[in-house]
């Protein structure tokens, strides 16, 4: 009893500090954000547009494959459900509202934490073995502000992006089972679908994946940079960096989830 | 005797129980090429890392060209800094830019000189370690020994007024090993840079050392010029610079005399 406790407690305290260098690491990120509006020269926009391209564009193909399939599970799945009640009709509407609020910004980001986020963990846990991570602070180069300033502002600024793509191919995958497999006037389709949507879904769901791309961002590079050791080390925090990311984004997609629910009803 | 540009006063560092420098104290002159040597374990690495700030003591002074980096806050830090270049024993280059872009990486991020300048400057530091023309290759299309005279090329971009290295011909092989050393001489007569070696290989700390000090269990045991510590009395000393296996420090170690070892420093 007294060692599980002792377990418990211990575990609990790795959580706290993972939270709190957690919250330095953006803290940290947040200033040289914050410090750029003063000194442009603080945000290094080539990297950062590099890494926009590996974040973002290079992501699209898988981004679509996955959102299609997604609304076309959706769709057959709510039509097989909404039969029972004859209400066929409401697939679009079941699709839409659910991709725009919730699995639309979700999926994005889980794809998108197994795709960049383990690549950032390697990346970055690698030149920290490799002595790179010393080479940049010996040459009075803040690590923070050179590495994770971009990473972290290019999958905030690309997975709203990527979310937008994930819903419309959802709708469309719904679109094609609804009107191909279930037999729903196309019109019909198109317009159940777009009634239920309101500006708020759209809102809440993007805001939701500015906040999974901040997650991603930090636990990720925060990974990266705590690897001490070599190629098993690396190994563990890509792989630390993905299970992380994805808890992460799914306890914060509940609480958000929550106070859009109470907050802005 | 010429002025000194670092002053290390009774450093101290524990990790944990263990304390791996005992209040070392040294000067290291202006202009002059310094050789820091010691087995392993001894403290260089741990040294050369309070010496640029990767690492900060728990007690005493570093006195670098007049500022204390030991106390230093981040601005006085960085610009203690752009003093001193690093050589790293696995020469740290970044692996996903160009032998020109390393080299570069100082000279874009601390200074506004063009485009156009800073081709130049990589050019004539390339040419100075004898790589003119591999702007453009990639730190793996290049063997060993070259990546450490990128790294060198990279650590005197910023025409620094001493340079760090850490093991410099280590992995290297003999007559490349050799090259670098010959390099290290070039700067420090070419360009009067003073430079501090961290190496265990005598025959290179011979050739090029103008003050050799000797460190052993977080202490400096001996401080000389090659010819002082050729003679020395000390039977570590002797052990150590004719590479013997049996001496002041027994070859075979049962773990507990070994850990003893640890524990005493």
């Amino acid at each position: 009893m007294k060692q599980f406790l002792g377990k418990v407690g211990q575990t609990a305290g790795f959580l706290f500090a993972g939270v709190s260098r957690l919250g330095a690491l953006f803290r940290d990120v947040a200033g040289s954000v914050l410090s750029a509006f003063v000194k442009p020269r603080n945000i290094r926009a080539n990297a950062l547009f590099e890494q926009m391209v590996f974040t973002g564009v290079d992501s699209i193909p898988i981004i679509m494959l996955v959102g299609a399939a997604v609304g076309m599970v959706l769709a057959l799945q709510a039509a097989y459900q909404l039969k029972e009640f004859g209400a066929v009709l409401y697939t679009g509407s079941l699709v839409s509202v659910s991709v725009t609020r919730e699995l639309g910004p979700l999926v994005a980001g889980i794809v998108i934490s197994g795709r960049i986020g383990a690549r950032m963990a390697a990346e970055l846990g690698t030149m920290k073995s490799q002595e790179e991570v010393d080479a940049l602070v010996t040459m009075g180069l803040d690590p923070v502000r050179y590495l994770v300033v971009p990473r972290c502002l290019s999958l905030m600024i690309m997975l709203p992006c990527l979310t937008v793509i994930t819903i419309l191919m959802a709708m469309a995958g719904g679109f094609a089972v609804g009107v191909w497999g279930v037999g729903i006037n196309p019109d019909l389709y198109i317009a159940k679908s777009l009634d239920p949507l309101i500006i708020k879904d759209i809102v809440t769901g993007l805001t939701k994946s500015g906040i999974f791309a901040a997650v991603i961002g930090l636990v990720s590079c925060h990974q990266g940079l705590s690897v001490e050791g070599g190629a098993d080390a690396v190994g563990k925090a890509t792989t630390q960096a993905v299970v992380t990311s994805i808890v992460m984004i799914i306890v914060t997609d509940c609480i958000a989830t929550a106070i859009f629910f109470y907050a802005f009803p | 005797m010429t002025a000194s540009i670092i002053e290390v006063e009774n450093l101290v560092k524990r990790f944990g129980d263990r304390t791996v420098l005992n209040g070392m104290s040294m000067k290291i002159p202006e202009g002059k090429i310094t050789v820091i040597m010691g087995g392993s374990g001894g403290g260089k690495s741990t040294l050369l890392r309070h010496l640029v700030g990767l690492l900060k003591p728990n007690e005493g002074k570093i006195l670098i060209d007049g500022t204390d980096i030991a106390s230093a806050n981040d601005e006085d830090m960085n610009t203690t800094r752009r003093k001193f270049g690093m050589l790293f024993q696995s020469a740290a280059l970044f692996n996903s830019l160009s032998v020109g872009e390393n080299v570069a990486v100082p000279l874009r991020e601390h200074t506004s000189l063009s485009e156009e300048i800073i081709r130049i400057i990589v050019k004539v530091k390339l040419e100075l370690v004898g790589l003119t023309g591999f702007e453009n290759f990639m730190p793996y299309e290049i063997s060993g020994g070259m990546k450490k005279r990128v790294g060198l090329a990279r650590a005197i971009a910023l025409d620094p007024k001493i340079v760090f290295y850490d093991e410099p011909g280590a992995g290297l092989d003999p007559i490349t090993a050799s090259m670098i050393d010959q390099l290290i001489l070039d700067l420090s007569t070419k360009l009067r840079i003073t430079s501090v070696v961290v190496t265990h290989e005598m025959k290179s700390a011979f050739r090029i050392a103008d003050q050799i000090i000797v460190l052993h269990k977080g202490k400096v045991l001996e401080i000389g010029t090659a010819k002082d510590i050729q003679n020395s009395k000390n039977s570590y000393v002797q052990q150590f610079i004719n590479g013997e296996h049996e001496g002041a420090i027994p070859f075979k170690q049962t773990s507990e005399a070994y850990l003893k070892g640890l524990l005493e420093t």
